[in-house]
């Protein structure tokens, strides 16, 4: 099989992992190394469907023993089997990467034989990319729940990024769809990992201080710092019936406890027949776009999770975005004057973003600002005019003050805007008027099983 | 803040140069003038009866409004302007013009007054050229040559090629490439120790190594199968791709051809 035969299976496997990220990580061009790192990453595509791509996403085999119930490569499926050997993948992604195509390589993998062969058929990848090749560039590798110790560590000092997926917001939605994989077997590495970076960067920043009297001696080789863009995770929504409260409780603690970069939530897209699984519901979209919109909440607008989400009203509103939604049950904080509020209190105010409160507070030093002053510095004015006075005056009037009136302000219905318009045009669940299919219901995409191909490099 | 009006209706031309602008802004003190409008003689369109003046760039009189900026505004204003200039805003020059005249007259860093209308204008331009840059480093595409070497075509909107020089010579120090901005004629070229810049209409024919097309295919075959149908939505898709730069995306084009690139061989 050549590998371009192997890169569509492997990449088609890979194409439902979320996080294709490259960022986290700043690191330099060296003389005679290919390559170098942007902490905020590059996006070098876009797919039709309007996610980025950045990383050479594929799987290392998508052979795998375990069988997950929503999982497309799982051991149940008769799909057409690849694997790569490290060398082609090397080959690959160096030839990518040289075309300016990929900031660097995401491998994941699908479990062949057990956990620890597949993670020593990962780390003989990066070695030939890191090693042989001088790839200075990201590269993101998954951890396989299950692996030992010891490889997790070479991994992680090879990659500049891993993750354990979550796979399920809840450990009986685990036991249930992944019977074979357990909360333990997925928290030990992630755990590993946290501990890890904590003690590679203690020992950094010891060894910059010059803590000692004693002479110097710098190391033989330097070492390379173990995951120095963090870890990351991922879960399935929708699958399972856990509510948004009980996610975003998840998701805070795991970047409290597991100081996580990022928490990646992936709408449940129905590709197996499994009794298990819901298999009629429109993909949740709108729901990942809220979730998403509640995580940016967590991580840049200094909003704690209780603040966003409780446990009477477990599901975050639909009409309007959970910081308008605070907003509108913390009327008494408001109005704010954008002229003297500090940075916290600007980032609460919908239509300001966390770059506008910034520019705001640049601009203010030397302007006094009002209305179209705000305008040109790009916040939307619109919104936050109810919630701002600007020198004293209010642009909010004409519009009752009270909970009822600015919901209708604010309200702002995902369906009216960009966000997956094709895919979330039918309600769940509803019946059209021709024949008895189910609109809106993606279809499973194993309707007709193809021949069994198994190829093994 | 009152910007200072002119008192005839006056335009500076200039070649279309950064040092032909800085000669027509030191022009404009030499001669005791504040024209409305300096732009590139080659776009420019005057108003009705509006007297046009075209200044000769002046090597010596570009250094010292060069060093003049610096001194009044630190090296980030210089940083500032200088990207602003390769802006394709018509109204550029003028907006650098009223920008240095208004840092000339306080003498101090003005970056920071965001609302400020003189300063608000250039602040949009950088803003513009600064993800104009971020589009090519994301959007260059390399092909490999017979001779060892690589070489992207692209069409930014703005002059970006020598800010963003820097970044690709970084990341592929170990690659001579040259890349061709088809839209202003420019290549930068890097042969593996320093970068330069070369000024021409004409770029031969290259001859792509014997793996290119394999490697284009599998880029373009990669790209479609990552597509989720089910999330389907171009829309997104546009807005963070713009259309106008489709041409030189290898996974993009239907055909390999570009539109600069002849037939290969």
């Amino acid at each position: 099989m050549d590998v371009l035969k192997k890169l569509e299976i492997l990449a088609d496997a890979a194409k439902y992992d979320v996080a294709c990220t490259s960022s986290g990580v700043n690191r330099g061009a060296k003389a005679g190394q290919l390559g170098n790192a942007l902490s905020a990453g590059c996006c070098h595509s876009f797919t039709a469907d309007g996610r980025c791509i950045s990383l050479l996403k594929v799987l290392m085999t998508n052979v795998c023993v375990y069988d997950c119930a929503y999982c497309a490569s799982r051991c149940s499926n008769e799909v057409p089997r690849a694997a790569f050997t490290p060398r082609e993948l090397a080959d690959l992604t160096i030839s990518f990467y040289r075309r300016n195509y990929i900031e660097g390589l995401f491998l994941s993998s699908g479990v062949i034989k057990n956990a620890d062969y597949t993670t020593e058929l990962m780390i003989q990848t990066l070695q030939i990319l890191r090693q042989e090749y001088r790839f200075n560039g990201y590269i993101h590798a998954k951890g396989v729940p299950g692996a030992s110790p010891e490889l997790v560590d070479q991994l992680g000092r090879l990659a500049d990024r891993m993750s354990v997926n979550m796979e399920l917001p809840s450990q009986k939605s685990l036991a249930l769809l992944c019977p074979q994989k357990s909360k333990h077997s997925i928290l030990s590495p992630m755990r590993q990992i946290r501990d890890s970076m904590a003690e590679d960067a203690e020992s950094r920043s010891l060894a910059r201080r010059n803590t000692t009297y004693l002479a110097q001696k710098a190391p033989r080789r330097k070492q390379r710092a173990f995951v120095p863009a963090g870890q990351s995770t991922q879960m399935i929504i929708g699958a399972t019936p856990e509510s948004d409260f009980q996610i975003l409780t998840l998701s805070a603690a795991l970047y409290q406890q597991m100081n996580l970069k990022r928490v990646f939530f992936s709408a449940y897209l129905p590709v197996n027949d499994d009794a298990r699984l819901p298999q009629n519901d429109a993909i949740q979209l709108n729901r990942e776009h809220r979730l998403y919109q509640a995580d940016w909440l967590l991580r840049f607008y200094k909003f704690d999770v209780t603040e966003i989400i409780d446990q009477a009203h477990p599901f975050l509103e639909t009409d309007v975005d959970p910081k308008a939604n605070w907003a509108l049950n913390h009327l008494d904080f408001f109005p704010v004057e954008v002229n003297k509020a500090s940075l916290e209190e600007l980032l609460r105010v919908p239509g300001i973003g966390a770059k506008g409160a910034r520019m705001i507070i640049k601009a203010r030093r030397t302007h006094a600002l009002g209305e179209s002053e705000l305008r040109k510095l790009g916040i939307a004015y619109k919104r936050a005019r109810y919630f701002i006075t600007c020198n004293g005056s209010y642009g909010g009037t004409g519009v009752d003050f009270s909970r009822e009136g600015l919901h209708a302000m604010l309200a702002a219905p995902i369906k009216g805007g960009r966000h997956g318009r094709r895919a979330d045009k039918a309600l769940p669940g509803q019946l059209s008027l021709f024949g008895d299919e189910v609109v809106g219901a993606a279809k499973p995409l194993l309707t007709q099983k193809p021949q069994p191909v198994l190829v093994l490099a | 803040m009152i910007i200072e009006e002119p008192v005839i209706e006056l335009a500076y031309t200039y070649d279309g140069t950064l040092e032909g602008l800085f000669s027509a802004i030191f022009a404009t003190y030499a001669n005791h003038e504040q024209p409305l409008d300096v732009a590139p003689e080659s776009v420019f369109q005057p108003r009705l009866g509006q007297e046009v003046r075209f200044i000769e760039t002046n090597q010596e009189w570009a250094q010292r409004v060069a060093r003049g900026i610096i001194s009044a505004g630190k090296q980030g204003s210089f940083q500032a302007v200088r990207k602003a200039s390769t802006s394709s805003d018509p109204q550029m020059g003028t907006i650098v013009y009223r920008f240095v005249r208004k840092l000339m007259k306080e003498r101090r860093y003005l970056l920071n007054q965001l609302s400020d209308p003189v300063v608000g204008e250039l602040f949009r331009l950088v803003r513009a050229v600064d993800n104009e840059c971020e589009k090519m480093r994301q959007f260059v595409r390399f092909s490999h040559l017979d001779n060892g070497g690589w070489f992207a075509v692209c069409n930014p909107r703005d002059n970006v090629i020598p800010l963003v020089m820097n970044w690709f010579v970084a990341r592929f120090n170990d690659q001579p490439f040259a890349i061709y901005d088809e839209v202003h004629h420019l290549a930068g070229v890097y042969e593996g120790r320093s970068w330069y810049l070369v000024s021409t209409d004409h770029i031969p024919a290259p001859a792509y190594s014997s793996e290119e097309d394999l490697m284009q295919e599998a880029w373009r075959l990669f790209y479609r199968t990552l597509s989720i149908d089910a999330r389907y939505n171009p829309e997104l898709r546009r807005q963070h791709m713009p259309v106008r730069l489709w041409k030189n995306l290898t996974e993009m084009q239907e055909t390999l051809p570009t539109a600069l690139v002849p037939a290969r061989p």
